[in-house]
């Protein structure tokens, strides 16, 4: 399971940061002490770093800059600083992404969920997801089981990858939503509607006929 | 400085003279002094009276002049006292040291004035800053405790965001500093953030979303212009028709100097007579009362920033049938040139 600190200092915002965490599947510390905060990162031993930039006694962005002399850990700036100033600064200081407060969560998690993607495929040489006995190839938006190959439109591919990653988890359809936005697909309800099932259909014509599962008001699940 | 205005002033002045001398004529005739003597010293008065006049006028005429010359042609007319030497006679010098005075106190008021504004735009940051981390908390415990009345607290609680973004925005359109920077920006990014921004909302509204050819880059702030998109986007949904259907078009054409974003939508319109004036401070027309309730500052905000960002902003628009938003980002070869 993957370990997230949280380097904030309003406590509510940490509480529900670390509840939303935790329901994604995620394991959350809260940094509480801001002296030596550098060293106590650095021993914490985290897979990915929310950093706020308005720290009580401290700039974020100077230690981040701290951060990066000694790790290359992830790190994403989540700051209520909406300045293109502050980004920059944040950006070139090392940061992998900046998110301003308020911010979607279903969007924090999104980007969460890009940066360890990037990372597992970085030291795995390539992407090699799985579901069941059949390789997933989102870059060619395929599915392959030895030499039978299944195509996937882009918002099948983009459905079906959220419900791998977040496979035996329900997936709500706002999430999925807000996935496809976040990839330029701006669908509407119906379309979202048409594009499960035909993946639904694909899937079950491919030999998986009951792979999504619906719960209703809730969302979708991929099961194993 | 006028000649002729300059001897009027000095009437009393010649009065007495010309009065001295006929005084003094009859007494000479009184004393039956001899007719040259009379003639040479009515002379000698003369041309005594007639330089002491023009010496007065030749060395104020050089001081005015210059000064009044200076005055017309300086831009800032308050800098005036800082062109001109200080004069030569008595009253042009209590003048000066009265006007370096005056000065300086308007001078002294007017710092105190923009440190005070200065301080309120700090504060206003500052407060922005703040007031957003109730609004991330409330947000996250919406999606943490996920029930029928999510929807309803979250859109609420979106239009608090959008409200301190206009107030935030609105102080840096007025009096902005340091707080934006301009680079290269991909025009994609910034109509998906809109989108995502403002995805709840369409969707429930039913409103088509279509966006094409954005992927190019244009010269702005990105935070900006976000807002300027955002606003653009809410002023679309807010004024959209009831009973169609309701598209809203996000697209870019491109020529040799500029890039042009177009934020089309099928809405309400706005009427050939309030056209001209949407852009107006607190200016809310007959949509504002026929329709969704408006403080008349979206736009006005929209086109502070466009113009301190250096795009132009263009409405069209035909009541009952569209509204449409061109912003031109002019295509610097100089920014580019290394």
């Amino acid at each position: 399971m993957k370990q997230i600190l949280i380097v904030e200092d309003d406590a509510a915002i940490s509480a529900e940061l670390t509840e939303l965490l935790k329901n994604a599947g995620y394991q959350a510390a809260v940094l509480t002490d801001f002296a030596q905060a550098a060293e106590t990162i650095a021993a914490a031993g985290a897979d990915l770093l929310l950093l706020d930039i308005n720290l009580p006694g401290l700039n974020g962005e100077l230690l981040l800059r701290e951060i990066r002399k000694t790790s290359q850990m992830p790190v994403i700036m989540v700051t209520s600083r909406t300045s293109e100033a502050d980004e920059v600064l944040s950006m070139s200081y090392g940061a992998d992404d900046y998110i301003t407060k308020p911010y979607n969560p279903t969007i924090l998690l999104l980007r969460i969920a890009n940066i360890f993607k990037r990372i597992d495929a970085a030291s795995e040489g390539t992407a090699a997801l799985h579901y069941r006995d059949v390789l997933v190839n989102p870059a060619k938006g395929t599915l392959v089981r030895g030499t039978e190959e299944l195509l996937l439109t882009k918002n099948e591919m983009i459905i079906f990858q959220l419900l791998l990653e977040n496979q035996e988890r329900i997936v709500s359809r706002d999430a999925l939503m807000t996935d496809l936005w976040d990839n330029n697909e701006f669908i509407n309800d119906n379309a979202l509607t048409v594009n499960i099932s035909r993946l639904r259909a694909k899937l079950s014509e491919f030999g998986y006929p009951d792979a999504i599962e619906t719960r209703k008001k809730q969302g979708y699940v991929l099961v194993r | 400085m006028r000649f002729t205005s300059y001897i009027k002033d000095k009437l009393f002045c010649i009065v007495t003279y010309v009065a001295f001398f006929l005084v003094f004529w009859l007494m000479m005739l009184a004393f039956r002094s001899p007719a040259p003597l009379i003639r040479a010293f009515a002379l000698l008065l003369f041309f005594l009276a007639a330089a002491n006049l023009s010496w007065d006028y030749l060395r104020k005429r050089k001081f005015y002049q210059e000064f009044q010359y200076n005055l017309e042609y300086l831009d800032k007319k308050y800098l005036v006292l800082e062109t001109i030497e200080k004069p030569g006679f008595y009253e042009g010098q209590i003048w000066h040291g009265a006007m370096y005075e005056i000065n300086k106190s308007m001078l002294e008021h007017l710092k105190r004035y923009e440190e005070s504004i200065r301080d309120f735009k700090e504060y206003i940051e500052l407060w922005v800053h703040e007031v957003k981390l109730p609004i991330a908390s409330l947000l996250l415990m919406c999606h943490n405790n996920r029930g029928a009345l999510e929807k309803k607290y979250v859109e609420q609680i979106r239009r608090v965001d959008g409200y301190t973004d206009q107030v935030l925005y609105y102080v840096r359109s007025e009096h902005s500093e340091n707080d934006y920077l301009i680079k290269e920006v991909a025009l994609a990014d910034l109509v998906r953030k809109t989108a995502l921004k403002n995805k709840d909302d369409l969707l429930e509204n039913e409103v088509e979303f279509s966006v094409e050819h954005v992927d190019v880059s244009v010269i702005t702030d990105a935070k900006w212009m976000e807002f300027i998109l955002n606003q653009l986007v809410n002023n679309s949904m807010k004024y959209k028709k009831k009973e169609d259907s309701s598209v809203i078009r996000i697209f870019a054409r491109q020529d040799a100097d500029k890039t042009v974003l177009h934020v089309w939508d099928n809405g309400v319109g706005i009427a050939a007579g309030d056209l001209p004036q949407v852009c107006k401070k607190a200016f809310t027309g007959e949509n504002g009362r026929t329709h969704a309730k408006s403080t008349g500052m979206g736009l006005f905000i929209v086109k502070r920033l466009c113009t301190k960002l250096g795009h132009g902003i263009e409405i069209n628009s035909r009541a009952g049938e569209y509204t449409d938003v061109a912003i031109t980002f002019t295509k610097n070869d100089y920014y580019f040139r290394d």
